[in-house]
């Protein structure tokens, strides 16, 4: 078998070794014989009709103990009798199931345990995330002083259970850092680190905790994570990829989260604000969210044929986000594994398929957006305006005398304004006409002409013009708008999915193996929205709880946080993650609250050291025995290096903007140049999140570090580690500039002996000073490299300053130059571009 | 010798080897300086490490060169006589009725091929005088002239042949390929890209994107302007023993790490900066063709510092020859609508191909001269076909052109297992259908998969609760294509 995801393979062998292969123990049918079936046979047993093989049906129990034929796929508790048995334990060719053909045998221990399932009395059990979490108690812990809060007990309980105890707490100065990277995306500042080292309160820690909480980088870091979600991107994506304006609702996200918008409101917002009763201009904006689907247009294309992608993708990443059910299967048959018909998944597309978009050019329906000051002065410019249009148009008597003394002269072949374009030929016609003779609509139309021109008026018509610029909007958002009337859409199933091979006519609602919408409730989005966020939904509070804790432990509980369904991997802790779906609902869910919660855990503040036992026993750290410890994102890397450098513009919002980027000098297909300018001032080094991103041209130092292109929904970013990487942050003029700014500020701020300069690095960089060791070897390198430098002036002075620009007064290049090589060594530490 | 260079040679890799302090970090460490193939295993994190396919493979390696806009097959590969004799006449309305075509409405005129067409080589295939220098080569290629695809529209039907899906997000076949088998080169990229005439493919970069695959795996394009692999040059003012001297010092800090905190991941980043250090070197050398003989220069018709199709070809032999697994070419300009005279089916075609013919010819012949060619598939295509009659806008002027045709077009293979000399499947007397033998897209990819040693239908991924394949639910292996 090929490696179905780089860290996947591993935690599902993990997860088993506590099942119940070991012992006699009882079947669970969730976690020893659901994906058996799931895996083995119920491709052609299971949901969907149309593979269904021998009519049997193997996912229902009263399908599979079904004995009207003569003979039961299962007879509980006499596997002999059992059809099922006897196929899969068969070495008949003929007889074996899966057929050899399919090449997908169930091995003898899946025999095994299906054996004693059906010995044990073959029950089955609804998949466990379609089950309503049930808020489990406390388990009793050995060692009562550990946990922190209830996240602990878990933890612990079953760390007891495999033998493995809790690493000690780490120190305060790998906490702060590590937190601070969690919660804001970037790393404290020495002074944040000396502020928390002093605190000798017993509740240093928390207080640290609400401080990053209530820091504007919260709402920055946690957006950057909710885009991936959403698929947010600057172009529109397909062949030309054309710019596509819609960063206010980046910016909608960034505010949602610093002012702790419940999460549940943020969904209502994001999916149906517009239907909300009177919505704010805010609520428009939120559903931006579902256009940022692609929008196509290259000549030739159908129009329809994109705007059916686009609903498709809102079904998908709907369902995506909120319940980690994949529901692409049933775009084109009915689910194989899942309980999910495509029926099922026409339903919730007839939802969403009735807004006014249709895979325009122009993102139609638009938003405008106004700043506060245009809409403080907005009454008075318009009524000024109306003012000045009425003058512009009224021929006052003094302005009657000035255009007979006009016409006279441009008939006479003069030209009187000679500041204004020619006099156009239709006009000089009418002017060639006796003013007598002339028709009320030539009168009118020359008298217009001659308004538009003159003089006496361009202070009127100037004002006008920069009043227009005043009115015209700030920005503009693509939204949601609901159809009326006559032009709603009927929805009928795509055969194939195919958008142009139509069956039945489908009604809009939700999946029917869920929870139905309440009565009366309208199958609108607005309904859809309340049902991903109901108290009868299982999976959305598991799915965004999972999703919180693989962001700060590195891994979810659900391995697979995209899948929930059949074929994604059980949780480690299934206890615990049911624990805090319940706590996310009963505290309305509050995130900054949960994000706490997870943050001052025990099972948090461990320290990420690992021995070689324990390394071998959980590679994965699956079973958090440690400290979580891992790869930054893209954006943090980059964020880091400007932020300990001293360059990270602190702006918030606004257009999107570009840091620098290789030349590539192509064009695009059929298209404009692909190269961009540069942007200028703080706008060179805004937070990585502001970085335009062009779907067919992703900024290339984040496309290194594993960002993705944001076509569709992206739940789980790899974290991979390549010679790429390197080749970036050693080279990258971004990261070069970073190392020159940093040098600077370690000569300045760290004081005149070497030593002091290092420690300060050190402090900006890992907010820890450095090992005797780590000195010694920088000490080195800075006297070689200043060695080097002393030669070489030119080096010298192209290393220190090229791109950061001219040096500081009275600075010498080779001592400059010689820090900045110890300062690219310090951005490209293991250390640095780790969580630890 | 001068003592600050002195100084600088003397703390060399191996000393700061001897230096290091044991445990485990230093003993990982040195098995990975020391012999990198040790250290290849994707269990330890190098997602390149070598991996073997499902069964012996016919070809190690790819050369994929796409005619970005779509050759005009009917004058290259496709004889058509009956289309010359009716040429001017009303196309008939049966192949027109229901259709849409990108730029055509109404009724066109059909077109017979302006060009000469003659049987090469010993085997006899057909070849237009458009392409001289590939008559040539006649007996080592293998022509599909019943090629087809569901998509008229430039970046769906590219997406369709390099991802498997018209639509943008699924990997591309040189990430599926490298996932599958890992990479060969252990200090150049396993999936390269080359682009010339100054205009990226319609697909964009989704058409060597990994898509939901890791993006380890996507192409790295190389460029012939700036540096040849993003940031392979080190910064301004810091020479090659500056650099490695820092390196050391990097190593050193990042050792103690390892050493302190036991984590694996910090030798495996230290041996990616070496790594990144071999590529600093490997790289501008591999991507210099000036170490090329001027005759073989000059059969390519490359020019050393230029930016041509010629020079690309040249540089993926030289890319296969160090280990690349999959190189893939993109050249702008095979749109013929006859919008231009660079589009027209007579000079146009004739001063288009000429860019064309000598390099791929050269190419085929240079890679069987070194004993590359049995194990390096060479492909060429273009993303469908042009249309038996004239494109609907330029009807009326002086310059010949086609517009978008999906049903039939020709492609050809070299090397790598595929039967040389010859030609698979027939269109019927004008050009409009396929007859015998059609080859979808997914059975092209389906038996390049195959020739790498991968049966398609296990070729997976899961994404999204479903077990992905570049074949998507389709394609069967074209045996008869197979040697």
């Amino acid at each position: 078998m090929i490696v179905r995801s780089l860290i996947g393979t591993l935690t599902a062998t993990i997860a088993l070794t506590s099942g119940a292969l070991a012992a006699d123990g009882p079947i669970d049918f969730n976690r020893d014989i659901r994906p058996i079936l799931s895996n083995k046979c119920l491709f052609c047993h299971g949901p969907d009709e149309a593979e269904r093989k021998a009519d049997l049906r193997l996912d229902v129990r009263d399908d599979a103990l079904d004995a009207s034929k003569g003979y039961a796929a299962i007879v509980p508790g006499n596997p002999d009798e059992s059809e099922l048995i006897y196929r899969v334990e068969s070495e008949d060719d003929l007889d074996v199931m899966p057929p050899p053909s399919v090449a997908n045998p169930v091995t003898e221990e899946e025999a095994e345990l299906l054996r004693r399932w059906v010995e044990q009395g073959a029950e089955y059990a609804v998949h466990w995330s379609y089950a309503k979490p049930e808020r489990p108690d406390l388990p009793e812990v050995s060692d009562p002083s550990w946990p922190s809060n209830p996240i602990d007990h878990f933890i612990l309980d079953r760390l007891h259970a495999e033998g493995l105890a809790p690493s000690p707490e780490a120190d305060r100065a790998t906490l702060i850092r590590r937190v601070a990277l969690d919660l804001t995306g970037l790393p404290p500042t020495p002074e944040q680190v000396a502020e928390f080292l002093a605190d000798p309160a017993p509740d240093a820690f928390e207080r640290l905790v609400d401080r990053l909480l209530a820091s504007h980088s919260y709402g920055e870091h946690q957006a950057r994570l909710w885009l991936d979600l959403a698929r947010y991107a600057d172009s529109a994506g397909y062949a030309d990829d054309p710019s596509r304006t819609i960063w206010a609702y980046r910016d909608w996200v960034i505010d949602a989260f610093n002012a702790n918008m419940p999460f549940d409101r943020f969904t209502l917002e994001q999916m149906a604000g517009d239907l909300l009763p009177d919505p704010s201009e805010s609520q428009l904006v939120a559903t931006a969210f579902h256009r940022n689907t692609m929008t196509n247009s290259e000549g030739g294309t159908d129009d329809e044929e994109f705007r059916s992608a686009a609903i498709v993708d809102r079904v998908n990443t709907t369902m995506t986000v909120w319940m980690g059910t994949s529901m692409a299967c049933a775009q084109c048959h009915t689910h194989k594994y899942d309980p999910i018909s495509q029926v099922d998944y026409f339903r919730l597309y007839a939802i969403l398929n009735n807004t006014a978009d249709a895979d325009l050019r122009d993102e139609a329906p638009l938003l405008p957006l106004f700043t506060e000051e245009q809409l403080a002065h907005k009454a008075e410019w318009e009524q000024e305006a109306a003012s000045l249009r009425e003058t512009l148009a009224t021929a006052t008597p003094e302005l009657k005398e000035a255009q007979h003394d006009w016409e006279r002269a441009v008939l006479a072949g003069e030209e009187p304004f000679p500041d204004a374009p020619k006099v156009p030929e239709p006009i000089l016609e009418i002017l060639r006409v006796d003013a007598s003779e002339r028709s009320d609509e030539q009168a009118k139309q020359l008298a217009d002409h001659f308004l538009g021109v003159t003089p006496l008026l361009q202070a009127e018509r100037s004002r006008l013009a920069e009043l227009k610029g005043k009115l015209a909007p700030h920005t503009t958002v693509p939204i949601m708008r609901e159809l009326a009337g006559d032009d709603r859409r009927t929805t009928r199933v795509q055969l194939r999915g195919n958008y142009l091979d139509l069956g039945e006519e489908v009604a809009p609602g939700v999946p029917e193996s869920f929870h139905p919408l309440p009565d009366g409730a309208a199958p609108d989005r607005l309904s859809l929205a309340r049902w991903l966020v109901a108290d009868e939904n299982p999976l959305t509070a598991r799915v965004v709880a999972n999703r919180c804790w693989e962001q700060v432990f590195g891994q979810g509980l659900v391995p697979t946080g995209e899948e929930f369904g059949s074929q994604g991997e059980p949780p480690t802790h299934p206890e615990l993650l049911d624990w805090l779906a319940t706590e996310l609902v009963r505290t309305g869910w509050d995130l900054k609250a949960f994000f706490k919660l997870l943050v001052t855990s025990s099972t948090y503040r461990q320290s990420s050291r690992v021995d070689p036992d324990l390394l071998e026993r959980d590679p994965a750290n699956i079973f958090l025995a440690r400290g979580p410890r891992f790869r930054l994102s893209a954006e943090m890397i980059r964020d880091q290096a400007l932020f300990v450098s001293g360059l990270l513009s602190p702006q918030m919002h606004g257009p999107p903007v570009n840091p620098p980027r290789p030349a590539t000098g192509l064009n695009a297909a059929f298209g404009s140049a692909i190269d961009r300018e540069t942007s200028t001032g703080q706008n060179r080094y805004r937070r990585g999140l502001y970085t335009e991103w062009r779907r067919t041209n992703p900024y290339p130092s984040m496309t290194t570090f594993d960002a993705p292109n944001r076509e569709v929904c992206t739940v789980r970013r790899e974290r991979t580690n390549t010679p790429l990487q390197a080749l970036v942050t050693l080279n990258d003029p971004v990261y070069v500039e970073a190392a020159q700014a940093l040098a600077r500020r370690m000569v300045r701020e760290g004081g005149e002996t070497a030593d002091d300069r290092i420690r300060r690095g050190f402090q900006l960089c890992l907010a820890r000073d450095p090992s005797e060791a780590e000195r010694e070897h920088l000490l080195a390198l800075v006297e070689d490299a200043r060695l080097a430098f002393s030669g070489d002036p030119e080096a010298a002075l192209a290393m220190a300053t090229d791109p950061l620009g001219p040096l500081p007064e009275g600075a010498a290049p080779d001592e400059l130059a010689a820090w900045t090589v110890v300062a690219n060594v310090l951005l490209n530490l293991d250390e640095m571009v780790l969580k630890r | 010798m001068d003592p600050r260079t002195e100084r600088l040679q003397h703390v060399t890799r191996r000393h700061f080897l001897r230096e290091m302090p044991a445990g485990l970090g230093a003993v990982a460490l040195a098995s990975l300086l020391n012999d990198g193939a040790q250290a290849r295993d994707r269990s330890s994190g190098d997602p390149m490490a070598l991996r073997p396919p499902h069964f012996a493979p016919k070809a190690k390696n790819v050369i994929y060169l796409h005619m970005s806009g779509a050759p005009p097959h009917l004058d290259l590969f496709d004889y058509k006589p009956a289309l010359v004799k009716h040429s001017g006449q009303d196309c008939p309305d049966r192949f027109l009725e229901g259709r849409r075509f990108a730029f055509t409405s109404g009724t066109p005129k059909l077109l017979g091929t302006p060009r000469t067409f003659a049987p090469r080589g010993e085997s006899g295939i057909w070849m237009s005088d458009a392409i001289p220098r590939l008559h040539d080569v006649a007996d080592e290629i293998c022509l599909v002239k019943s090629m087809y695809t569901e998509q008229f529209n430039h970046a769906p039907a590219e997406l369709l042949l390099f991802t498997g899906s018209p639509r943008q997000g699924r990997p591309s076949f040189g990430s599926w390929v490298t996932y599958g088998l890992g990479s060969e080169s252990q200090d150049l990229p396993g999936f390269v890209v080359l682009i010339s005439s100054g205009v990226q493919p319609s697909a964009g970069q989704g058409a060597w994107g990994s898509g939901f695959l890791p993006s380890v795996y996507q192409g790295v394009q190389c460029r012939s302007k700036g540096d040849p692999v993003l940031y392979v040059s080190d910064p301004p003012g810091m020479d090659r023993s500056l650099r490695r001297r820092s390196l050391d010092t990097l190593n050193e800090l990042n050792a103690l790490q390892a050493e302190e905190l036991g984590h694996p991941e910090t030798s495996t980043r230290i041996a990616q900066y070496e790594l990144a250090y071999r590529m600093q070197m490997s790289v501008p050398e591999v991507m210099d063709i000036s170490r090329e003989s001027p005759t073989t220069i000059d059969a390519y018709g490359a020019q050393p510092g230029a930016a041509s199709f010629a020079n690309n070809c040249l540089l993926a032999r030289r890319l296969v020859e160090q280990g690349v697994r999959y190189v893939q070419l993109f050249d702008w300009g095979w749109d013929f609508h006859g919008t231009g005279p660079g589009e027209d089916l007579r000079d146009g075609l004739t001063n288009k191909c000429a860019t064309m013919d000598r390099p791929v010819a050269a190419l085929i012949k240079d890679l069987k001269a070194r004993g590359l060619l049995d194990e390096t598939l060479v492909i060429w295509s273009g993303e469908f076909g042009r249309t038996p009659f004239r494109e609907g806008r330029t009807s009326g002027g002086n310059i010949l052109g086609r517009d978008h045709y999906p049903d039939c077009f020709a492609i050809f293979m070299a090397g790598g297992g595929v039967r040389p000399g010859y030609s698979h499947g027939e269109t019927d007397e004008l050009g409009f259908s396929i007859v015998e033998k059609p080859v979808h897209v997914h059975d092209l990819q389906a038996t390049i998969l195959h020739q790498l040693g991968f049966d398609h239908e296990r070729l997976t991924y899961r994404f999204q609760g479903r077990d992905f394949r570049l074949t998507d639910v389709h394609g069967h292996v074209v045996d008869e294509l197979l040697a």
